[in-house]
């Protein structure tokens, strides 16, 4: 950084550049609060009509175009299927992201991991959802732990390139404090580096999560479809609250697109209260610390 | 997340302080190494499966069509027709529009965040941004057709008008016909979805930058924009890059929301407001039904974007070495 | 007091303990619905308690729907989960052995038959139901159009209301000047297999893009995602036309074309001019038939068919004595009646007959 550069011409141009800087970033945040408000409020005002104690509780209609029913099945299913990928996804990832910023640094096989772990981000959800059709759903039947695996295999990635950058922005002087006190490399992580990286680490797992809990084509290889709730992981078909979305919400037939609308409202709602109670928590216990 | 960051020694712990290393804790040491590897392998093994599975049932296609499969434009099930290129091209060009539009957002964010907002107003913004992730990808879809596809063609009419007469920007700019289902409302889509990733990393990046840098770069009189592009880009580049990355993953791969607003019309045409197709939007939209040599087609494109993720990885690391000089992180390197 | 370990587990703990606490509970818990056979339950029911699951075609998934809820309501033991997905996905699944019953709109190919692992396959007829072409715009109350006009229109050869063909097909009906805007499905679909097989049928001369699941339509036209998505596309734009299934179609208070048949006359979609097209039919020996483009004066020219696709021989007796009951009941009268409140047509007498007959075909051990 060179310090000569900044002392140029009059410093009215300076400031212009300045004020429109800041004025792009207010920007921004207002181009994304915009659509984020005009599709929160569709969401809301084509399902908020539904919701109801029983519709959240009741068993999905066995005929989806009388209305009736609730989608109590597709919320239980979508908690145990995206539980589990979380379950699945979050400590294998950290553990990644662990090896490739600690461990791994700059050597041959970290750098290939890295590189595998981008290239996995991209791969579509169709895909990933096509792979575990071939090898669970085939071998297995349909179950929800098959939908688990494939958006275990979808968030995977994403935990682990958003750990390994946060664990690199760990300040080196925090680690080589914990290596002078005569702790172990993996002492040092355990309590130092983790603990401060835990933030960054946690926005990645609930991006992961919120992404996973909104994907349909993984779910149409793995589930099949259940009107009861069905709360085995392992044994029978199960249903998600996306694929009641996408089954209905665009259907001439008032009822069965209502319900659609009104499961997409409670994922939503669900997905996000757990995220702000997250952060909550883990915000709390930050201030804990700095007591 | 300016606090004091040395770790304050904790008084019952005395055998820290001994010379000899505890020999148990080598074990442990050891293990939980191989634990982290086993983490970051499984990626390997995945990769390599899929790779291995989708390759060979799209193998009877790549064998069918020859080389034509990424050369031909012609994707024509009914007659036997499978060339890709059409959909190569518009999967780079809706994840293209993606970035443009989504990344500088999403940096003006994450800057608004640490830099502009005043502190009571940074976590109500984080969990704003939060809640537009928590928006399932059919949903983005839907209120894409319903919605934004139904308002935007007037407004492309009037874009493409004005920008007519201009060379390059102008053919960019217009439709062939315009339509409300085109590359440009997909890629606008596809901005919002991946918004909240690429800020949530660049926040990260951008609250660790340490204040003697910024304090330096004040005291030497730089206005805030002169510090944060002096001072926190260069820092933050690795993070910020890798931010882009995977927005730029989740573009290419992202399926139903991209299938529901993009036109499945599978053609190369530079106009952005035209309808358009991409390869995970058509294996959604045509699995469901494919048998034969259209489903091992469809498979192939999944091979082909595999290919076309890592050539792109590539590039983008070659660039960024090309670029690199190495601003001391904290990074155990 | 906890410090840097307390804020390491309480991060962790928000996320993986309540996912770990779901895992656990459903893992340990079993259902009781994918159980093959048990004691029998109810009183009014004879049937061994069983769970069916099939997937397929969403054409006759209004139907299945119906006819899964009366069917349920009578043997309370019974749980039948029908998840659609298209006619292809059945297939794969039933060759897989995923599902016990597959709905599909059209049969498999000879050379696929190898790849069904459960043996040998029964194809069951049971509904039937119009596809229509649907038009949105204002003014027009009644339209009529031959093979070849619809032929046109779809390949963007004629582009306005007022064109010389339409006006052809409908003399002194004064016609738009708007354009035609034709919408067509973005996903592959049954409904586009029957539909362009008909054009390739009725209008050999004009029709050039074939007849498939998947279609290469011409670049100036609109995709919808499933049937309810072209409905909806219709009736957003004045000037548009799709071909819709019938029961979309009616729900979206969309109008009809009536379509010019192979004896000439123009006829409107109808249950009743559906069973007119299935009566004249050919029915082969493995009850594989082709109603398009039917001949009789009153039978409407585009009727897809749809069968249930079952394996021949069963590998469970709960399974499959219950899957033999559900089809004895969906070709029952009571079944058939089903149909029109779904908007189906029923099966005509003679197919009806050989289609019971060949229930006897379903071994159960």
């Amino acid at each position: 950084m060179s310090a000569g550069t900044l002392f140029v011409a009059e410093s009215r141009g300076r400031k212009v550049r300045n004020a429109l800087a800041t004025a792009f970033m207010v920007l921004s945040f207002l181009v994304m609060l915009v659509p984020l408000v005009l599709i929160v409020g569709y969401v809301v005002q084509r399902g908020a009509g539904v919701i109801s104690w029983s519709f959240l509780t009741d068993d999905l209609p066995i005929i989806d175009r009388l209305p009736g029913g609730g989608i109590g099945p597709a919320i239980v299913g979508t908690l145990i299927i995206v539980g589990a990928a979380t379950a699945m996804a979050v400590p294998l990832g950290l553990l990644g992201g662990i090896y490739l910023n600690e461990y791994g640094g700059k050597r041959r096989t970290a750098s290939v991991v890295r590189f595998l772990a981008d290239v996995m981000t991209g791969v579509p959800s169709v895909v990933m959802g096509l792979f575990i059709f071939t090898i669970w759903t085939l071998r297995y039947q349909y179950s929800a732990f098959g939908g688990a695996l494939a958006l275990a295999c979808l968030m995977l990635p994403i935990i682990i390139r958003t750990s390994e950058e946060v664990l690199r922005l760990v300040s080196h002087d925090q680690r080589e404090a914990s290596y002078a006190l005569g702790g172990r490399k993996a002492t040092t992580i355990r309590r130092v580096v983790l603990p401060a990286a835990a933030p960054g680490i946690l926005s990645g797992a609930l991006l992961a999560i919120a992404r996973a809990a909104g994907e349909t084509a993984p779910l149409l290889f793995t589930i099949l479809y259940v009107t009861k709730t069905n709360t085995s992981l392992l044994h029978g078909p199960n249903v998600a609250l996306p694929l009641l979305i996408f089954k209905n919400a665009q259907s001439p037939f008032t009822a069965a697109a209502d319900r659609a609308w009104g499961a997409a409202l409670t994922l939503i709602v669900i997905v996000f209260v757990f995220t702000l109670l997250a952060r909550i928590v883990a915000a709390g216990f930050d201030r804990r610390r700095r007591a | 997340m300016s606090t004091d960051l040395r770790p304050r020694p904790q008084a019952p712990a005395p055998h820290k302080l001994s010379e000899t290393p505890n020999p148990s804790g080598a074990h442990s040491d050891r293990a939980f190494r191989y634990l982290a590897l086993g983490g970051g392998l499984v990626v390997f093994v995945v990769l390599a499966l899929i790779a291995w599975s989708t390759t060979k049932e799209a193998w009877p296609a790549f064998t069918s069509e020859g080389i034509s499969f990424v050369t031909s434009t012609t994707w024509d099930p009914a007659h036997g027709k499978f060339g890709a290129l059409a959909l190569i091209y518009g999967t780079f060009v809706t994840s293209a529009i993606a970035l443009v539009f989504a990344v500088p957002v999403s940096f003006g964010i994450a800057l608004f965040v640490t830099e502009v907002a005043p502190g009571w107003v940074r976590r109500p913004v984080v969990y704003v941004v939060d809640l537009l992730a928590t928006i399932p990808s059919v949903v983005f879809g839907l209120w894409g057709i319903a919605v934004l596809g139904r308002a935007v063609p007037g407004f492309y009419e009037n874009v493409a008008s004005f920008f007519a007469p201009i060379p390059v920007v102008g053919t960019l700019l217009s439709g062939d016909p315009i339509s409300g289902a085109s590359f440009m409302t997909a890629g606008l889509i596809l901005a919002l979805m991946i918004i909240p990733i690429v800020t949530s990393i660049a926040r990260e990046v951008f609250a660790t930058v340490p204040s003697e840098q910024k304090e330096a770069a004040y005291g030497l009189g730089a206005t805030r924009w002169e510090m944060i592009r002096g001072a926190m880009f260069p820092y933050a580049r690795s993070g910020l890059v890798a931010g882009t990355m995977i927005g730029l993953g989740r573009a290419l791969g992202e399926t139903i929301a991209v299938a529901l607003v993009v036109g499945a019309n599978a053609r190369v045409t530079p106009k952005l407001f035209s309808n358009g197709n991409t390869m995970a939007a058509i294996i959604a939209n045509e699995f469901g039904e494919a048998t034969g040599t259209h489903r091992a087609a469809l498979i192939g494109l999944g091979v082909l974007l595999f290919v076309i993720t890592i050539v792109i990885g590539i590039f983008a690391r070659w660039i960024v070495s090309r670029s690199a000089h190495d601003v001391s992180t904290g990074a155990v390197r | 007091m906890k410090t840097s370990r307390g804020r390491l587990r309480a991060s962790s703990l928000v996320v993986t303990a309540v996912a770990l606490a779901l895992v656990a509970a459903a893992c340990g818990s079993s259902s009781s619905k994918s159980k093959g056979s048990s004691a029998t339950t109810g009183a009014s029911s004879s049937l061994p308690s069983a769970t069916l699951n099939g997937s397929g075609s969403t054409f006759q998934q209004p139907y299945d729907q119906a006819a899964i809820q009366a069917f349920t309501q009578q043997h309370p033991g019974v749980t039948i989960n029908y998840a659609g997905g298209g006619s292809g996905k059945g297939q794969t699944d039933l060759q897989g052995k995923l599902v016990d019953f597959a709905g599909t709109d059209a049969l498999p190919k000879p050379a696929d038959l190898p790849k069904y692992t459960g043996g040998a396959l029964l194809y069951f007829p049971f509904v039937a139901a119009p596809i229509t072409v649907s038009y949105n715009v204002s003014g027009l109350d009644k339209l009529q159009l031959s093979a070849d006009t619809i032929a046109k229109i779809f390949e963007r050869q004629i582009k306005t209301w007022n064109d010389p063909a339409i006006k052809a097909d409908n003399p002194g009906v004064s016609l738009p000047s708007t354009s035609i805007t034709v919408v067509h499905r973005s996903d592959s679909s049954g409904t586009t297999n029957n539909f362009t097989t008909y054009l390739k049928k009725a209008a050999p001369t004009v029709w050039t893009l074939g007849a498939d699941k998947t279609v290469n339509w011409p670049s100036d036209t609109q995709a919808g995602n499933g049937n309810p998505g072209v409905a909806n596309a219709v009736k957003a734009t004045n000037g548009a036309i799709g071909y819709i299934d019938y029961s979309d179609a009616k729900a979206s208070g969309l109008k009809f074309a009536s379509v010019k048949n192979a004896a000439g006359k123009f006829v409107a979609p109808s249950l009743d001019a559906t069973s007119a097209a299935l009566q004249t039919a050919t029915i082969n020996p493995d009850l594989s038939y082709d109603p398009i483009n039917a001949p009789g004066d009153a039978s409407y020219a585009i009727t897809s068919p749809t069968w249930i696709m079952v394996s021949k021989n069963q590998t469970d007796h709960a399974k499959g004595t219950v899957l033999k009951a559900f089809l004895t009941f969906v070709l029952s009268s009571d079944g058939q009646n089903l149909a029109a409140t779904a908007d189906f047509a029923k099966l005509p007498s003679n197919m009806l007959s050989k289609a019971q007959a060949q229930l006897n075909q379903i071994v159960v051990p």
